[in-house]
């Protein structure tokens, strides 16, 4: 392998990987912190991606990116507020088909309002240019923006969460409620709170990569399963597990993708020639770039089995 | 009393009478037009249904078939093999003698096997499959029914349309395969292995890639970089939804040129994710006709301004006219409504082009042969591309013609004939 393609993987995983983060990042603090299994947390990544899109429409992609996260982590809120919290003492099942049943729900309104195409949702013109070049690969100013906006937002979390009195408190709710209470602290406000910032997180990781990979009804459905992989693969309720995790994932993702080695290699090698139309050859063939999606998924088995407290956690699953 | 009561049994049986022969006379051709309507897939079907439901008014508004009425029938599958299965029992339990569908081959060879055991087993009740756009190869080759018409071309004969082609284009030297991996995916990549390997000796295969299909990637950055490093200067896709229109951004967004070749790249339902990224890079698609030109006979513009009235698009493929125009000859020719009838005078009827070229229905396999055109997709020339409120400000301009021969392939059908 040469140097270059190393580049290339380190890079383009880097890309992949933060953009895992950026959507995943909400999901550490609802599933990994309030212990809450929502299954529409890529919807509200989708609700952020039509915002983004419809408020550009009308004004401008940066007030958009200011605007939709607000909006959607209000919609977050409210639905904690008068669905969620009336589930909550039903237990984990019945949260899990709220959220279950959440999902189809902001699926069929997004198409009743936005059509069942894709809508043109496009990169801003200011960054729309090529910033740097990698052997004659070039990696638009767009791409970087969003790398350096969600490291920013990592360092954001991180430090709410662990060195200010807020993310005291939002702590000590999550864990001891009614200390909390007690202390005259409004535990469902804070709960509220949390649940309605990590949607407005995702509906803002919605704005930065649906004029990227495209805005459209099904993209929450194609992005739901990876969030869970990259919370549990981090740690429940690790902020710094979500950052290692995503990363991971998304230079293994970009590797695999680069890697044209199949079993046959190996026979080869060993002196050993497959015939060609025989039925073996069908598997041997596959190559490890075909494999790339189960990548995560195959991870997150070998670390439910190895270390099911995740790479960071504090908790077992 | 006697009298007034012969004289109401009258009146009223002349009543029913008369509602029976107005029955019979505007009796309407049903016919079954099975497509996802809803899940992820509903926005093609939705496309292909009103077209479909289009081509068949023009068809009525001109007197119908014989004077009787085509009725399309729209059935919802959600993309789902279990719930055509279903449907196609349902039509045929409400006496629906025509099928049509095109979204899905999975869907197209499930209605193909079904509907060979009930004709054989059904003499005198048959039902004709009208298959638009569902194009894997087997159908009209080892899978092929006497009772199955394909009018669009299969993707073997796409293929060496592309390929034919490329070969005459001295700027290509190497070329990378770009695939979905699943059925289709894979019938495209082995056809145009086979066919460059055969029919254009001086272009090496650099690369071959079948991706997880339907949207999984969202990340083309890592096969654009392996494109990149490969050398090709042209890649050969089937691809076609998120995996076309993602692809085509993620080229543009890193820079690099190539010769887009494919069949479904400037599908209109993923042109406003793309938009005029689709002309960083030459995109050049084989169609049958050329959906912007604007010399095309004064007939195809009328047919045409129906389109975008009633439907909201431009026509992307013109076969589902001609499907419906062929269904009507048919039907005339052997003055019977009987699809066993039918599909004897469909075989090797010809059908009205567009572009005054060749089209004509093979008898040995029931596969529609026509000329095909290549076609470059480019800034507005004299007329755009629109969908649905929104124009793209963009035409296609001929680049080559490919002649029927040039895609018309041997067969391996062998066809019982009832």
């Amino acid at each position: 392998m040469s140097v270059e393609v190393l580049l290339f993987i380190i890079f383009n995983g880097l890309l992949y990987g933060m953009f895992l983060f950026m959507l995943s990042s909400g999901l550490t603090l609802i599933f990994g912190m309030m212990g809450i299994l929502n299954f529409a947390h890529a919807s509200f990544f989708m609700i952020g991606a039509y915002l983004g899109y419809q408020i550009s429409l009308y004004s401008s992609f940066w007030i958009a990116i200011l605007l939709a996260p607000l909006l959607v982590g209000y919609i977050g809120a409210m639905v904690e507020k008068y669905g969620l919290r009336n589930v909550h003492k039903y237990g984990h099942i019945a949260e899990l088909l709220f959220t279950f049943g959440l999902f189809y729900i902001i699926e069929e309104i997004v198409q009743m309002i936005w059509g069942k195409t894709p809508v043109a949702y496009k990169v801003p013109e200011l960054l729309n240019f090529p910033l740097i070049q990698v052997s004659g690969m070039a990696y638009p100013a767009y791409s970087m923006f969003r790398l350096v906006l969600s490291v920013l937002i990592f360092i954001a979390i991180y430090r709410i969460l662990a060195k200010t009195k807020t993310g005291l408190i939002i702590k000590a709710s999550l864990t001891n409620p009614d200390m909390v209470a007690a202390l005259g602290h409004n535990v469902p406000r804070v709960f509220s709170n949390v649940f309605g910032f990590g949607c407005g997180l995702a509906g803002l990781a919605g704005v930065m990569a649906g004029n990227v990979i495209g805005t459209e009804p099904s993209m929450a459905l194609l992005l739901g399963p990876i969030v869970f992989v990259v919370v549990v693969t981090g740690g429940l309720g690790s902020i710094k597990g979500a950052l290692v995790a995503s990363i991971i994932i998304g230079l293994m993702q970009t590797a695999a993708v680069s890697l044209e080695f199949n079993l046959n290699n190996i026979f080869q090698y060993l002196g050993y020639n497959i015939d060609i139309n025989s039925t073996l050859n069908y598997f041997t063939n596959i190559t490890i770039s075909q494999l790339s999606p189960i990548v995560p998924y195959l991870l997150l088995i070998i670390i439910l089995i190895a270390r099911p407290r995740g790479l960071f956690g504090k908790r077992d699953v | 009393m006697n009298n007034l009561k012969i004289f109401l049994i009258t009146i009223f049986s002349l009543i029913f009478l008369v509602a029976c022969e107005k029955k019979e006379t505007s009796n309407p051709i049903k016919i079954a037009a099975i497509e996802p309507l809803s899940g992820p897939y509903a926005a093609v079907g939705k496309d292909t249904i009103d077209i479909v439901t289009y081509s068949a008014s023009v068809i009525n508004k001109n007197g119908g078939i014989k004077g009787r009425m085509i009725e399309i029938i729209p059935m919802d599958n959600a993309m789902k093999a279990e719930k055509t299965t279903e449907l196609l029992r349902k039509a045929i339990d409400d006496d629906i003698r025509f099928i049509t569908q095109g979204a899905g081959s999975s869907h197209a060879l499930n209605i193909i096997k079904q509907l060979e055991k009930y004709n054989s087993r059904n003499p005198g009740k048959e039902v004709l499959f009208l298959n638009h756009s569902a194009v894997t190869t087997s159908f009209t080759n080892e899978n092929c029914t006497f009772f199955h018409f394909r009018f669009d071309s299969n993707v073997d004969m796409k293929v060496a349309g592309l390929v034919s082609h490329m070969s005459k284009d001295n700027s290509i030297k190497k070329v990378y395969l770009f695939n979905q991996n699943y059925v289709y995916g894979q019938t495209f990549k082995d056809a145009a292995t086979r066919m460059l390997t055969k029919n254009a000796p001086n272009i090496d295969i650099v690369g071959d890639e079948l991706i997880p299909p339907f949207g999984k990637v969202q990340d083309f950055n890592p096969y654009v970089t392996k494109i990149k490093l490969s050398g090709a200067d042209t890649v050969l896709t089937g691809n076609w939804g998120p995996d076309a229109y993602r692809f085509v951004n993620a080229l543009k967004d890193a820079g690099l040129k190539v010769k887009l070749f494919g069949i479904y790249i400037s599908q209109p339902a993923g042109m406003a994710a793309m938009e005029k990224n689709l002309l960083f890079n030459d995109v050049i698609v084989v169609k049958e006709f050329n959906p912007t030109n604007l010399a095309a006979p004064s007939w195809y513009k009328e047919y045409e301004k129906g389109h975008i009235e009633s439907v909201g698009f431009t026509p992307d493929a013109d076969r589902i006219r001609f499907m419906f125009e062929m269904l009507k000859s048919a039907i005339e020719k052997v003055n019977s409504y009987e699809p066993k009838d039918i599909a004897y005078a469909l075989e090797g009827m010809e059908a009205k082009s567009v572009d005054g070229g060749k089209a004509v229905m093979r008898k040995d396999d029931h596969q529609m042969h026509f000329d095909m055109q290549a076609l470059l997709v480019s800034e507005k020339k004299d007329q755009s591309i629109l969908y649905r409120g929104k124009d793209f400000d963009m035409s296609y301009v001929n680049v080559g013609n490919i002649p029927m021969e040039d895609i018309t392939l041997d067969t391996s059908c062998k066809m019982l004939r009832p």
